[in-house]
């Protein structure tokens, strides 16, 4: 029976970039999705994680950062939750980057990939969490 | 990630194994600054085996073709997996660095 949901927490470590590529493919395998999809999908987690690792935390504390996924009629949602300072990446305006790509912001260029290879990116503040709920829609097969 | 690299003539060829990211690219910015400080002045970058890059990889491929252009060097890549090539498509890196789909037609133009 195909898994059509995962939860993965992670700690607020770099070196989780890791575990986070093999239990994306994992789940990526168990719902029969395309190379290129699994692909995309941990891009785009991957780019919101080393966000918040980097720039999420004023304190030097261990924190979790929770990767939440489900599938279901060709659409794949995907929550990232993070108890750090408040961000709306969602809201970071990155459609300029092309004119000035070599000088682009720090998370800038992470950003714009997120919302090109994304179908939606939605943001909450919620509880003293960052919610950011991004949408994929499978090919049809 | 393992990273490969060979020389051919006065040509450094860079093979990249596994995935690009956060975690993995110190590395390769290592030895692509050694290699320019040792004096290599043409780069090609094997991405054939490279299953995964991020922005953070992006960057170290920027920061390589800035500081080779300084020393009138040049980096071009190759061998790229559709998605990937997507993803420097995206950037817009691919209006500013040469992609080819072979090593050999890379040293022929590098």
């Amino acid at each position: 029976m195909s898994r059509k949901s995962v939860s993965i927490k992670l700690k607020n470590r770099i070196s989780e970039l890791e575990r986070l590529g093999q239990k994306l493919q994992a789940f990526g395998e168990d719902i029969g999705l395309s190379k290129k999809c699994v692909f995309q999908i941990n891009l785009a987690v991957d780019e919101l994680f080393t966000n918040i690792v980097k720039y999420g935390f004023a304190d030097d504390s261990r924190h979790y950062v929770r990767v939440a996924l489900s599938h279901a009629d060709g659409k794949i949602s995907i929550r990232v939750e993070d108890d750090g300072i408040p961000f709306d990446a969602a809201a970071k305006h990155t459609s300029e980057l092309k004119d000035h790509i070599e000088d682009c912001k720090i998370g800038g260029l992470g950003l714009h990939l997120v919302k090109r290879i994304m179908d939606g990116i939605e943001y909450q503040r919620c509880g003293g969490k960052n919610v950011i709920t991004l949408t994929k829609y499978t090919p049809q097969t | 990630m393992d990273i490969i690299e060979t020389q051919k003539e006065n040509i450094s060829i860079f093979k990249l194994n596994g995935r690009l990211d956060s975690n993995t690219s110190p590395a390769l910015e290592k030895k692509l600054v050694s290699a320019i400080e040792n004096g290599i002045r043409s780069m090609v970058i094997d991405f054939e085996n490279l299953d995964y890059i991020s922005s953070a990889g992006l960057r170290i491929i920027l920061k390589t073709t800035k500081d080779l252009k300084r020393t009138d060097g040049h980096i071009v890549l190759c061998a790229m997996q559709d998605y990937v090539k997507e993803v420097f498509e995206i950037s817009g890196f691919d209006t500013f660095l040469p992609i080819f789909s072979t090593v050999d037609e890379a040293l022929a133009k590098v």
